[in-house]
């Protein structure tokens, strides 16, 4: 994580997320998948072929790349689609657009309820008898019976959570590098699916982006630093308020 | 010699040649500004490199100075709601935090009989000037138990002039000052040894200062899973800096 500084002078807070060879997979059409729209399976992060069963190279020799360490669907509509094979770039996002970042979170492991759920406990002191961290009463005399779903110690962490409405400030294209406002949920170094925001405050935010992706071997030439316009940048001097 | 035995004396190999080679001594002894160091993690080196890219560009176009902690400094940043838009603060460092970009100092002074800090962004682009009016360092690395100590250390004239820096190019002076503090209780035990400070003079009774030393741990400057040893990482940054700054 990074700070970065607007031409107002104010400070965020930004996360580095890197493009580390992804390709699209397969092409699942809308009738195969069952859903409502069509799905493309997109692999990230090139891994040893070596650990797993021939079976499960399949897609992978289909597609002419080597193994991926994970697999993603994206649900596309019908002129998004992207044959498979080709690699995705960070340049696939523009800086000013809204993203929603999906990652496995931090595992914890077993945690007690006050970690887990924030419960309160009981004090330390006043006579309380070997009772500081416990969740206390599970439920009424009338229900006698637990709800499902009722908050008790357990694993905690360790699964996928999203954030949403997140601001790409900037992008390098030289090292695949997209700077996503806040923090993302996940260790460092950890596998991220990154994908246009789904609120409705961000449906029409997107002008003019790569469509349906950024082909490196097109005609466009990217300068190495996309930046948003409120960014400061540092070649320029210090701020002054008028 | 005279032998013990009447046997001829044991042989003693020549001792090995010591080279001294002064420019690499020279060159790593030169200022490097603790934020360049990336701190000890699992991070990708990718990172600290792009960071050090930003920062390059920014000290390419704003001068950032030389200074360490105990040295007086005067900060004049961008603000919108004073009468000329800046505001000058002088004070002295107490304190550099942060790695990378991120990277603060935080300045102490006295002003009107309260004590003021400061916590500066190295890189903000807020900042519009950094002046150092004296280049010095202390005893220690942080001087945050000025705030205990009586507030003569911790003013400093608002319209100071510069001192000029003595012509010793390699030596920055020590100012070997010992701090009088003001009577406990003090908002640390300044006095253990977690905090190791040389630059106060303890006028606490000698039972005290025994009892303090309770708290040490003297097993860990042998820890070897402590120790982070940056002369390789100093090396390829400082070269780094000079190709991009030396122009």
């Amino acid at each position: 994580m990074m700070p970065i500084w607007t031409k107002s002078g104010e400070k965020h807070a930004v996360t580095l997320l890197k493009v580390q060879d992804c390709h699209v997979l397969r092409y699942v059409s809308k009738e195969e998948s069952g859903g409502k729209t069509a799905k493309l399976l997109v692999g990230g992060k090139n891994v040893s072929p070596f650990s797993k069963p021939e079976s499960a190279h399949e897609i992978f020799k289909e597609a002419g790349v080597p193994r991926k360490q994970k697999v993603t669907t994206f649900n596309v509509t019908d002129d998004a689609i992207i044959k498979p094979g080709t690699p995705l770039y960070a340049a696939h996002f523009r800086p000013g657009q809204f993203v929603d970042v999906t990652a496995k979170t931090i595992g914890k492991g077993f945690q007690g309820v006050m970690k887990r759920w924030g419960f309160k406990g009981q004090p330390a002191s006043h006579g309380q008898t070997k009772t500081h961290r416990r969740p206390g009463a599970i439920s009424t005399n009338k229900a006698a019976k637990v709800y499902r779903g009722k908050k008790m110690p357990g694993k905690m962490g360790n699964i996928y959570r999203t954030s949403y409405g997140l601001k790409v400030w900037r992008i390098n294209t030289k090292h695949d590098i997209i700077y996503v406002n806040g923090s993302v949920p996940g260790h460092t170094n950890c596998l991220v699916k990154v994908r246009d925001s789904k609120l409705p405050t961000y449906k029409d935010c997107n002008k003019n982006p790569p469509f349906p992706t950024f082909f490196a071997d097109g005609d466009e030439e990217l300068p190495e630093d996309l930046f948003d316009e409120e960014i400061f940048q540092f070649t320029d001097p210090s701020v002054t308020f008028a | 010699r005279v032998s013990s035995d009447g046997k001829p004396p044991k042989f003693q190999p020549p001792p090995k040649p010591v080279i001294i080679d002064k420019k690499t001594q020279k060159e790593d002894k030169r200022f490097l500004s603790p934020e360049f160091i990336p701190p000890r993690g699992r991070t990708d080196p990718l990172k600290y490199y792009i960071e050090r890219k930003d920062m390059i560009q920014r000290r390419k176009v704003f001068n950032i100075p030389e200074f360490y902690v105990g040295s007086v400094l005067a900060v004049t940043t961008a603000d919108p709601y004073a009468s000329n838009k800046s505001t000058r603060f002088v004070g002295i460092c107490i304190q550099r935090g942060g790695k990378g970009l991120g990277a603060t100092f935080v300045l102490r002074n006295v002003i009107e009989d309260q004590g003021v800090e400061i916590c500066y962004d190295l890189y903000s682009p807020r900042i519009q000037a950094i002046e150092v009016l004296k280049l010095e360092k202390r005893l220690d690395e942080n001087l945050l138990y000025l705030r205990d100590a009586l507030p003569e250390y911790s003013t400093f004239d608002v319209n100071m002039k510069p001192v000029p820096p003595v012509d010793h190019h390699e030596e920055i002076p020590v100012n070997k000052l010992q701090v009088r503090m003001k009577p406990k209780p003090w908002s640390k035990r300044w006095e253990r040894p977690k905090y190791n400070i040389k630059g106060i003079k303890f006028e606490l009774p000698e039972h005290k200062m025994k009892a303090a030393q309770k708290w040490s741990q003297p097993w860990l400057e042998f820890d070897m899973l402590r120790e982070y040893d940056t002369s390789k990482i100093e090396k390829k940054i400082r070269k780094e800096l000079s190709e991009e700054l030396g122009k």
